[in-house]
């Protein structure tokens, strides 16, 4: 029962050490089975000195040592695989075997048995996809429990003589196999403990960063400006919970948000050493208040006590400006806000990439717009003013009607913003317009319009169908002396893999071929606009037979459009 | 009271000049034309003293209207447009009469005015012509002409030869034969048709073959054998042009 204490005794001193240890960055990698050989080597030295530790540690009795020698070897194992589990059970061994005594070569085969064992069970897991579980203190106290009985029995089949083994045994056994089962439970409830902060700090860590990622995206495709700056300064002060929280661009401050936003005014030059060095090399600087002093270059009378400055880079490394985190003077910087910072740097580098080709995406599509009304040909409205003032004289009916379908016309231009339209509104636009050229154009022109009513109600991109129509009189019937003709035909073609959505514009003028066939800006405009939409296997197609008709044909998939 | 022919392809663009200037009292309406080849055969066959011509119409602009008609013979040209930013540049550029679409009256007054006394200081004395080329097209595109009740666009380079008779200028392609709205001396002027004969042109692209005749004129054969009659005087000159040595 002595041997009992006293070995619990050796134990707790053995523990101390063990938990000193894990307060050292060495016990990291033993958290996380890696397999890597960095992992397998830092698994070997610091088990295999366990081991060691242990024999000493051990208590001489009776020509031999009781220990806590298998805690070392089982946990080498375990935690490094059978090969580290052999080696540091061997090295273990050949150290205890060099102390001599009648149990020596016993004890070194049932040191490298123990490590062989812990290691097993580390491949056993391993190809259970379980490996978690040599984690559990329960696990490791059952297999030291089985290696140091396992132990027991080679003492006494190899100790010679048998009578003295025997005797050992009945005293050193239930001692050994208690506090070498306890212990190697306790030192990996140990480990455990480490691994568990680390993950809670980890998980805290990916999920400030994430929450921000997901807050702040988007925020930039208004462009990296004092408005979209504020927003993502706010979202990144609630998160990290820092003191303050400053953008900045390359000259002054975008957005400042917490401690000291007094003095910290939006739009104010930048005047800190530290941003301006972070500006200029591109890297990052930190002021900690502690060892390199942190003092606000605006006010002297500041709270802020230290600084963290990262700059935003551009793809090609150029600075586009800097955030800033501020820590106020009785808080320090915390590591994980330092390096979540770092993070947040390149996340809004990149938002600010994304940002600006969304913006620029969407500047292209509203100027694209812009272009198809600025379409709108003087020629036609002049013209059309002219056919006006000479109908009023005769008929002022006929002159009020035409001033409402052009002022219809123009009205539907003017809804810039709408990017889609059924196609009866595009029809509606495509009335008001022809009514006009109609009344000027007279006997010499001959609309017939001819679309499945089903697919009035569908979607299309505005000014689809106008810019065509407009382009079959103004470069087509316009060009002939004798009567102009055009059809509008709307039709469902089915295909084996989809049914289309067909929309032509056809003219008698056949001018197409002879044109060169450049399609105007308006058509291209057009073309795009549903490739973007539908895909490239989409949009106009242009055909046409000289001096016979020019066909203008849309397509378009009807599956999308439900989708919608 | 002066002579006006209205040519707008529009139908209510022709009614409102024709009404305006019916307003004024000072001239005279005497036709209104759909389109430039229909104008040109009324300028050939109706004389006015000035034309109203829009620019943009079908298949014969009235630039190239105007660039069809010999500037010997030329009538006042006030040109009329509803919109072209080019044209009117040009237009201020030779202070060449111009209207804008809608017509505003007065405008159409200080025209009718401007006209009236040009035209009296004509019967005085030989006012220098007003030189319209700056806007017009130096080659033809087509050719009007006119066949039976139909018109019909020749593209030059088809016509192999035209000559001068009693019933006009006809043109002759490989296989058709077409009066032409046209006086050969434009024909000359505007296409790549050379004089090879005080009443004839050749195209230079069509000659098969220069027959040299005793008295030292001679005749070309086209490449569809039609013929024509080459005069002394210009003999030399498609000789030199094909660079043989007389």
């Amino acid at each position: 029962m002595d041997l009992v204490l006293l070995l619990l005794q050796q134990l707790s001193v053995y523990l101390v050490i063990a938990y000193l240890l894990s307060k050292t960055p060495l016990f990291i990698p033993l958290t996380f089975i890696s397999g890597r050989k960095s992992h397998r080597i830092a698994c070997y030295v610091l088990f295999s000195s366990f081991c060691i530790l242990g024999t000493y540690f051990g208590l001489s009795i009776e020509n031999a040592i009781a220990n806590t020698r298998a805690i070392g070897a089982v946990m080498g194992g375990l935690l490094g695989g059978p090969l580290v589990g052999f080696a540091v059970g061997l090295t273990g061994g050949l150290h205890r075997y060099s102390m001599g005594g009648f149990t020596d070569i016993a004890c070194a085969i049932s040191t490298t048995t123990e490590g062989l064992i812990g290691g097993l069970l580390h491949l056993y897991y391993l190809r259970k996809g379980k490996i978690d579980n040599i984690f559990k203190p329960s696990v490791v106290l059952s297999i030291t429990l089985f290696a140091e009985i396992m132990q027991m029995l080679i003492i006494l089949l190899v100790a010679k003589p048998f009578d003295q083994a025997w005797l050992l045994v009945q005293s050193i056994a239930i001692p050994m196999i208690l506090a070498n089962s306890v212990g190697a439970a306790l030192f990996m409830s140990i480990i455990q403990d480490k691994k568990a902060i680390f993950e809670k700090n980890y998980t805290a860590f990916s999920n400030k960063a994430l929450r921000i990622a997901q807050r702040s995206v988007g925020v930039f495709s208004q462009g990296f400006n004092a408005v979209s700056c504020k927003k993502i300064a706010a979202i990144i002060y609630q998160e990290t919970g820092v003191g303050a929280v400053s953008i900045t661009d390359r000259d002054k401050i975008l957005a400042f948000i917490g401690v000291g936003d007094d003095h910290h005014v939006c739009g104010t030059v930048i005047s800190s050493d530290y941003t301006i060095q972070a500006i200029e090399h591109g890297e990052i600087t930190y002021a900690d208040g502690y060892e390199m002093a942190y003092q606000c270059s605006i006010s002297p009378s500041c709270k802020l006590g230290s600084v963290l400055v990262i700059p935003l880079l551009e793809a090609d490394g150029r600075v586009l400006g800097t955030i800033k985190l501020y820590e106020p003077k009785q808080k320090l910087f915390s590591t994980l806000n330092r390096s979540l910072g770092e993070g947040l740097a390149k996340l809004l580098s990149n938002q600010i990439l994304a940002g600006r080709y969304i913006q620029q995406q969407n500047l292209l599509n509203q100027s694209e717009i812009r272009l198809l009304h600025a379409q709108v040909n003087p020629h036609f409205l002049f013209n059309t003013l002219n056919t006006i003032s000479a109908v009023t004289r005769k008929d002022p009916h006929k002159a009020r009607k035409l001033i409402q379908h052009l002022s219809q016309f123009f009205r539907s231009n003017l809804k810039q913003n709408i990017e889609q339209v059924t196609v009866q509104e595009e029809l509606d636009h495509v009335q008001a317009y022809l009514q006009i050229e109609l009344a000027r154009f007279e006997e010499r022109l001959c609309v017939d319009i001819n679309i499945d009513e089903h697919l009035l109600v569908l979607n299309i991109p505005t000014f689809t169908l106008q810019p065509l129509i407009e382009n079959a009189i103004k470069h087509g019937t316009s060009t002939l002396l004798e009567k102009g003709e055009i059809n509008i035909n709307g039709y469902f073609s089915k295909t084996n893999k989809e049914t289309l959505v067909i929309l032509e514009v056809i003219d008698n003028a056949g001018n197409y071929c002879k044109d060169g066939k450049n399609i105007g800006l308006g058509l291209q405009i057009v073309d795009k606009r549903l490739k973007n939409k539908y895909g490239p296997q989409y949009g106009l197609v242009m055909s046409c037979k000289t001096g016979i008709y020019t066909k203008a044909m849309i397509s378009f998939p009807l599956i999308n459009q439900q989708a919608k | 009271m002066f002579k006006v022919i209205i040519i707008d392809d529009e139908h209510y663009a022709r009614e409102e000049l024709n009404e305006l200037l019916e307003e004024t009292k000072l001239v005279e309406v005497i036709a209104q034309c759909a389109n430039a080849i229909e104008g040109l055969k009324a300028i050939h066959s109706l004389k006015p003293d000035v034309v109203f011509l829009d620019i943009h119409m079908p298949q014969v602009t009235g630039l190239e209207l105007l660039s069809m008609l010999d500037p010997d013979n030329m009538p006042k040209v006030v040109f009329v447009t509803a919109y072209d930013e080019y044209a009117v540049k040009a237009f201020e550029d030779n202070a060449f009469d111009y209207l804008l679409k809608p017509v505003e009256s007065q405008r159409l007054h200080k025209t009718l005015a401007r006209i009236k006394s040009s035209l009296e200081l004509d019967k005085i004395q030989q006012t220098e012509k007003i030189d319209y080329s700056p806007v017009l097209n130096h080659k033809l595109e087509l050719i009007p002409c006119s066949g039976f009740n139909r018109i019909l666009l020749l593209e030059p380079n088809k016509i192999e030869i035209a000559m001068s008779e009693q019933t006009g200028v006809h043109l002759l392609t490989d296989s058709d034969k077409f009066t032409a709205s046209l006086s050969l001396k434009i024909l000359e002027e505007k296409t790549e048709l050379i004089r090879c004969h005080r009443q004839y042109l050749i195209n230079p692209t069509c000659i098969r073959e220069i027959k040299l005749l005793d008295n030292g004129s001679a005749e070309i054969i086209t490449r569809s054998l039609h013929h024509a009659p080459v005069s002394r005087r210009y003999l030399k000159l498609i000789k030199d042009r094909f660079g043989l040595i007389s």
